[in-house]
């Protein structure tokens, strides 16, 4: 290394550089801001204002509309990360690598959601997508987040471009791309070049500034670990605006399917029957309740028979085990991928696997074991039958638990048994367990300590607890009042006392001695009601009592034995309700009224002065503190914080029902209201502008306070399972869905590698109807789409084929059918098939094959208006023509076939050819469907009447779902044909109507008659008029008669003529001749040019041929390559 | 595979609101045993009429009647509203059409113009001036609000009715979710007295005879008397008071008294008066009447909890929450709203929406 110091640098003295220089430093020092060289302050005034501006509208960029996410914040569902791309992108190499990064374990087979814990608060599924474009478009439904894997040494290919545009028109989930096979390009420049591109076009597609990954090669069967760190760091501060569709929608990615149909059914039915299936998944969206209908994509509307809230199988760390700021390492392994092999344990559909590596002895406990290998070695151990085994576990779970110390997996046993390929002699004990053994929830024991076996405690008492008593959920509530007072049914001083106001009261009637002790019983029966009202338990007598709605507003308690004896005595003690004797009365004749009839009696009470002042409180006018003269159980109702008025200021602020001395009271409220006041003056001093909120801040408050209140509202029903009811399955819940009715092909032909997407519906989205939406067909979509053509849309869930009319607003005054979509304009389009809210995107496809070439999306759109009627109409013209004409009337035949089809078209506007206007008049009665019509002038009988009329058209009412999952190949899905598909697909000939075909047209040559006046008539007319008729000229004319005689010089002269014409005829043939072989020649050497060029395009497709040959070659060598290496790894 | 599942009700009671929810949830509802028992077996004339009615409104609606008339199917179509004209036989009033019309019309693909003639107030169902100054005014707390108008055109008694009322009603995307747990303190009240085709004075006797009632507890109270006069006066004699009491927080209380031939305005307003009172009593931030109403907006609302504070369900209620229950699959959480207070018998009642949105609003 030799010292020598670098070259300095000399600026250019000379020249536009230093001109350039020379004027900025000019610039600089005279200007707005000059003393002050702040970096950011403006250097002029104007610079100042419109920086100022511009501030302004970028914050206003910055907000959006804002939405309610309905995500719960303490346990949130796992994020759906979904990984799509083309095949031998690299999909599974990335799923495997983010899955090592996150739980250090290696899968060996990628099948189903695998859900893994990622940080303290976060959970992910990830997901494959497959390259079948219906499972990209059940993915794009439920993705939150998609690795969008492209090819870099190859670029984008069409399904990613068909993916995005799934993506776009079913609400657009966050995108990351991802660039593989970057090693395979060799050069440096081409690389950047390469990235470049690529990054340009990917921007264009997602937005400027999308994230673009470029992931290098793969060492040991992985990416390379910092840069899978990297992305997975990219995941997980990834934030999620929440889509409008799914916000409104409940939804669940299935991550394991069960079956639970008897065997014996299975087995009679030649596996043919409806099954009953249980699917398996987080709860994403909204909340889930029971009667609602879902939609499994690719499958159909199904109902759900129950759902039931397990244990979480990878729960979110809690608090006591988590103190630490990072993950434990410990907690780091909790994956759950069902499907896939996690720990040698497969979920398939019916069955359980194990995997094993070596042979299964007991001895060598060197080596290690899985958890599925531990399961089969635990289970030989096993002494007692499963029936035992059952049935202490449903005396208390304990043994099960032990049992089940340390499996990974859910440890039902009738689950792994009825797997059936491991003890084929425990099966049959097995095999009719689960379909009644199966009410309590699995348990799921992942060594997860407190907090599993917390749920197993919950979910315990709910299923051992008989329905009926655990929907009341304030059990533990009445057992706290009956320490206070009697219950009401086995009190006997409640009942005498009500026994004796009944004698009292019947007395009354006869004589007048009610009024007597009137406000005495009046508080009594007062307070007998309110107490009683309490006491009830209003949930369960409304929803699970079987006491119709008039019992139990009589007060009668469901429980009570002597119902009869029970019924007087609360009737007696309700003031306000009606008699027994009127209300049946009033059932009997029968209404549905909605004023009560008045009790007049019961009214008369009102007369009291005490009564009258007892609901002064109720006024703004009555003061806030109690009357003096009120028993307790007034006071009681008067110490109400309720009653609270802000106006007025006077109010109670002191909720607490003891009494308390007038004098405290006053002083606690004057306390309070000059704490407020206080309160309200100093955030007004410190911060004015704090106290006032814009608009935007308002809503988004309004909605925080909202989902508070959510929160809170159902927080102390303690009672899973009447929460549940009340308010349906939260999202983040790991449930179990039972289907019924299930068609057996998707069990038969189950791949976990299609994604099963359990969707909720809403009730307008059950119901069939005509859907209006504005279509646009995709500009990369060469053909143009066709009425009445079918068409596979995918709105809402939903994938369906149907036939839509697509149509044009035709100045506001009818919708016009369009037979082809316009080029490039929206238009129109209505189909019959199930309802979707409007507003929802949709796009459509006229395949789904992935043999079909080019871009398959082929079109857009958004759901405008659903109803059961069309009002689609194409234009009608009826001709006919006039057999007898008067002034401006004419008759007209050949326009209808009967007099009635006239009588319905009187007075319709007709018009002929030239554009003569009318109107139908009446039917004639000679030939058919005549009629007679008048005009604005007289028509000829050459002219041809029309009348324009507007047909409606109905769309045809065809609804076929896109029932993928049902087939054993489920790419292979081919919908209704078009019919000349079929007759191309079976080689037949289109039928050809003789007299649809052209002929040449014969047109008759019109032949026009003489005008022959009569002589008669001829005589009398004026001259003017007179026809002038000239004779034929009989005598020979001047020039006929004579004879041509010419002179010789005349002849001489002629001749020479004759001859130079000859000449020059001779001469132009000659040159004809000549420019006809230039012509030859020329044209045989641009033929032989042709030839040369021919053969140069015949080497370019050779070479480029031979260069697509090599890559689907490597690509094949790859695709061989990978299933060896998997072969090696087994 | 998709099989519709189909609410089954029997009995001819709670008719509206099973019909109501049919039509809102989608569910085809049959209804059997309509007074299968009865001399007169069947569906009476003014339930016809009101099946008609909904037919009307709804585009698509099939509904088949067996031959005894014992038994219903309907087929709920879309809510279409738009301009439509129904006369009401005169077995029952107005009120009773306009009640399920009024749950309906919100959510239809144009804004209602409802035209019904028939009698404008009896003593079963509410009166047209009661769902005018109370019903309308509980639509609001749904953010039901602009364009909402009850126009009485003419009254009508019974028997002769001869009264036209016109509902204008507009379209909402989706109701807001109530929480409405203040009662608050009466402030004021308001009333209507009405007397057609018989003396004026018989109003003014009723306003006095209210104020003797009522004076006692606040100084604003102002209760009009409404005059209609010839053709406008309907058929029949007949009058009537309705009270309503609002109070700080916007709750409503209300009572209507009709006359019946044979008693002096003085009584039907000393009815009305102590009707209002015990009908404040019961507390709660609905009227007793209303109900049904409330519940229904507040299980369409969004997917939040939406909560209020009633008195004890009335039978009506009750059957309408089972029915709730079969339709829309919401149950209600109802606890007493205070439970310190043994005393009060007003009951929290709240449920989680299910996020019902007009479908039926067409976007272009």
């Amino acid at each position: 290394m030799d010292e020598r110091p670098h070259k300095a640098h000399r600026p250019a003295q000379s020249g536009s550089k230093a001109e350039k220089k020379k004027g900025k430093g000019k610039e600089k020092q005279h200007g707005f801001n000059e003393k002050a060289c702040l970096a950011f302050a403006p250097r002029s005034g104007r610079r100042a204002d419109r920086q100022g501006r511009r501030n302004v509208e970028r914050d206003q960029t910055r907000l959006h509309v804002p939405l309610v996410d309905r995500t719960p914040d303490d346990q949130p569902p796992p994020v759906v990360v979904a990984i799509v791309g083309p095949p031998g992108v690299g999909k599974t190499t990335l799923l495997k690598s983010l899955v090592r990064r996150y739980t250090k374990q290696t899968l060996n087979q990628v099948q189903g959601p695998i859900t893994v814990v990622s940080g303290k608060k976060k959970r992910i599924t990830f997901i494959e997508c497959n390259n079948d474009l219906n499972s990209m478009i059940d993915i794009g439904k439920v993705a939150d987040l998609v690795l969008l894997m492209i090819d870099g040494s190859y670029g984008f290919e069409m399904e990613t471009f068909e993916f995005l545009n799934i993506l776009q028109s079913h609400g657009f989930p966050k995108v990351i791309g991802v660039l593989t096979h970057l090693d395979l390009i060799k050069k440096a420049a081409t690389l950047r070049a390469t990235k470049k591109a690529l990054k340009k076009r990917f921007w264009t597609e997602i937005y400027q500034g999308a994230k673009l990954f470029y992931l290098s090669g793969v060492l040991n069967g992985r990416y390379p670990d910092t840069e899978i760190l990297n992305l997975s760091r990219f995941i997980s501060v990834m934030k999620f605006r929440p889509l409008v569709f799914r916000n409104s929608h409940p939804y669940l990615l299935a991550d394991r399917i069960e079956d639970l149909t008897p065997r014996e059914e299975v087995r009679e039915s030649n596996g043919k029957c409806d099954r009953t299936v249980t699917v398996y998944g987080y709860l994403r969206g909204t909340n889930l309740r029971l009667g609602t209908k879902v939609h499994i994509p690719g499958v159909g509307d199904l109902e759900m028979k129950s759902i039931t809230k397990l244990g979480d199988p990878c729960p979110l760390p809690d608090a006591e085990s988590e103190k630490r700021r990072k993950l434990s390492e410990k907690r780091k392994l909790l994956v759950h991928a069902p499907m896939s092999d996690v720990g040698g344990v497969v979920y398939d559909k019916d069955a359980v696997y194990i995997n094993v590596p070596g042979s299964f002895t007991r001895g060598n406990a060197d080596v290690p074991q899985g958890e599925g290998e531990r399961m089969v070695m635990d289970l030989q151990d096993v002494n007692e039958t499963l029936e035992d085994a059952v049935a202490a576990s449903e005396e208390g779970s304990e043994d099960e638990e032990e049992v089940l110390e340390g499996s990974d997996f859910d440890g039902d046993e009738d689950d792994f048994e009825s797997g059936s390929e491991i003890d084929e002699g425990v099966e049959d004990a097995g095999s009719k367990k689960p379909f009644e053994g199966r009410t309590a929830p699995r348990i799921v024991n992942r060594g997860a300590g407190g907090q599993s076996s917390k749920h197993e405690r919950q979910n315990k008492e709910v299923d051992y607890a008989d329905s009926d008593s655990d929907l009341g959920y304030n059990d533990g509530d009445e057992d706290a009042y009956e320490g206070r007072r009697v219950r009401f049914d086995d009190d006997d001083e409640v009942d005498v006392d009500s026994g004796e106001d009944e004698e009292e009261l019947s007395d009354g009637e006869e004589a007048p001695r009610w009024k007597a002790d009137l406000s005495e019983k009046a508080l009594a029966s007062y307070k007998q009601n309110a107490r009683s009202s309490k006491r009830r338990d209003w949930i369960k007598l409304i929803y699970s009592s079987s006491l119709s709605p008039e019992e139990i507003v009589r007060g009668d308690n469901p429980d009570s034995s002597n119902s009869l004896a029970n019924e007087d005595n609360a009737d007696d003690d309700d003031f306000f309700t009606l008699r027994p004797k009127t209300a049946s009365v009033l059932n009997e004749d029968g209404d549905d009224t909605t004023k009560d009839a008045l009790n007049e009696e019961e009214l008369k009470q009102w007369e009291d002065e005490e009564l009258l002042d007892s609901i002064r409180h109720l006024f703004i006018t009555g003061s806030s503190s109690q009357p003096q003269g009120g028993d307790d159980g007034y006071e009681d109702l008067e110490a109400d914080g309720d009653f609270e008025d802000l106006e007025a200021g006077d109010g109670d602020q002191d909720p607490s029902p003891q009494v308390q001395d007038p004098e405290a009271s006053r002083a606690a409220e004057l306390a309070a209201k000059k704490e407020a006041l206080k309160r309200k003056f100093d955030e007004q001093y410190d911060d004015p502008e704090s106290s006032k909120m814009d608009f935007y801040e308002e809503k988004k408050d309004e909605m925080a306070r909202q989902l508070q209140l959510n929160r809170a509202e159902f927080e102390d029903v303690l009672d899973p399972e009447a929460r549940a009811l009340v308010e349906g399955h939260r999202p983040g819940s790991y449930v179990r869905v039972e289907l019924a009715n299930v068609p057996c092909e998707m069990i038969e032909h189950f791949d976990p590698m299609y994604p099963i997407v359990l969707g909720g519906l809403l009730p307008a989205e059950e119901r069939f109807g005509y859907v209006q939406v504005r279509i646009k067909r995709h500009r990369w979509f060469v053909r143009t789409l066709k009425s009445n053509d079918p068409l596979i849309f995918s709105v809402g869930w939903r994938r369906f084929q149907t036939v839509p009319v697509y149509s044009l607003d035709d100045h506001s005054i009818r919708m016009r059918l369009l037979k082809y979509t316009p080029e490039h304009m929206h238009c129109y389009a209505t189909f019959y098939g199930p309802a979707s809210l409007p507003n929802t995107g949709f796009c459509a496809f006229n395949s789904l094959s992935g043999s079909s070439p080019g871009f398959r999306v082929s079109a857009t759109g958004v759901v405008l208006d659903i109803d059961r009627t069309t009002k689609i109409v194409k234009k009608l013209k009826l001709t006919g023509v006039p057999y007898k004409i008067f002034k401006n009337t004419a008759f007209v035949k050949d326009m209808f076939n009967s007099a009635l089809e006239v009588a319905k078209f009187e007075g319709a506007n007709i018009r002929t050819v030239s554009g003569i206007r009318g109107q139908v008049k009446k039917a004639l009665a000679k030939p058919d469907g005549a009629f007679r019509a008048t005009f604005e002038d007289k028509v000829l009988m050459s002219d041809i009447i029309f009348l324009r009329a507007w047909y409606s058209v109905q769309p045809r009412k065809f609804y076929n779902p896109v029932t993928s999952l049902l087939l054993s190949e489920k790419g292979s899905w081919s919908g209704m044909r078009l019919t000349g598909q079929i007759r191309r697909e079976e080689g037949l000939k289109t039928p050809l109507n003789v007299n649809s075909t052209y002929k040449k047209v014969e047109r008759a040559p019109r032949r026009f008659n003489a005008l022959k006046v009569p002589k008669k008539l001829q005589a009398e007319l004026p001259y003017a008029s007179k026809p002038k008729i000239m004779k034929p000229q009989h005598r020979q004319t001047y020039l006929q008669k004579r004879a041509v005689v010419m002179e010789p010089e005349e002849k001489k002269a002629i001749a020479l003529l004759q001859q130079i014409r000859a000449l020059r005829k001779d001469q132009v043939a000659k040159r004809k001749e000549k420019q006809g072989e230039r012509k030859a020649a020329h044209r045989e050497k641009v033929a032989k040019e042709e030839a040369k060029k021919g053969e140069k395009d015949k080497e370019k497709r050779k070479e480029y041929m031979r260069a697509a040959g090599m890559k689907s070659k490597r690509e094949a060598e790859k695709e061989e390559g990978g299933s060896r290496k998997r072969r090696r790894n087994e | 595979m998709a099989t519709v599942s189909v609410l089954r009700f029997s009995g001819h009671q709670y008719l509206r609101h099973r019909l109501v929810l049919s039509i809102l949830s989608g569910k085809p509802v049959r209804i059997d045993k309509i007074r299968p028992d009865d001399q007169n077996p069947g569906l009476r004339d003014y339930e016809v009429s009101l099946l008609r009615l909904l037919e009307r409104i709804t585009n698509g609606t099939v509904i088949e009647i067996n031959v005894t008339g014992t038994a219903i199917l309907l087929k709920p179509g879309i809510i279409t509203g738009g301009n439509v004209t129904h006369e009401c036989p005169l077995s029952r009033s107005i009120g009773y059409f306009l009640e399920p019309v009024v749950m309906l019309a919100p959510f239809s693909k144009k804004p209602l113009q409802l035209t019904l003639r028939g009698i404008t107030s009896n003593d079963q169902d509410l009166s047209a001036d009661l769902i005018r100054t109370v019903t309308l005014p509980h639509l609001q707390l749904f953010g039901i609000s602009e364009g909402l108008e009850l126009r009485i055109k003419k009254r009508g008694s019974p028997p002769l009715g001869g009264g036209e009322i016109q509902f204008l009603c507009p379209i909402i995307k989706q109701v807001k979710t109530l929480n409405f747990v203040e009662p608050g303190k009466i402030k004021r009240i308001r009333g209507i007295a009405h007397a057609v085709r018989v003396s004026p004075q018989f109003s003014n006797r009723m306003i006095e005879t209210s104020r003797s009632v009522l004076n006692r507890y606040i100084p604003d109270i102002y209760l009009y008397s409404d005059v209609y006069k010839g053709e406008d006066s309907g058929k029949s004699p007949g009058y009537a008071l309705s009270l309503l009491a609002e109070s700080t927080t916007g709750a409503v209380h209300c009572s209507e008294v009709v006359s019946r031939p044979g008693t002096a305005p003085e009584d039907i307003a000393l009815l009305a008066s102590r009707a209002l009172l015990s009908e404040i009593k019961k507390g709660g931030c609905v009227d007793r009447k209303h109900q049904t109403l409330i519940l229904l907006f507040m299980v369409l609302g969004s997917e939040d909890v939406g909560r209020c504070k009633m008195g004890e369900p009335t039978a009506r209620t009750i059957q309408f929450l089972r029915d709730v229950r079969d339709a829309f699959g919401t149950s209600f959480k109802i606890v007493p709203s205070d439970p310190s207070d043994p005393t009060s018998s007003e009951l929290l009642f709240s449920c989680y929406g299910t996020g019902y949105v007009n479908a039926n609003r067409s976007l272009a």
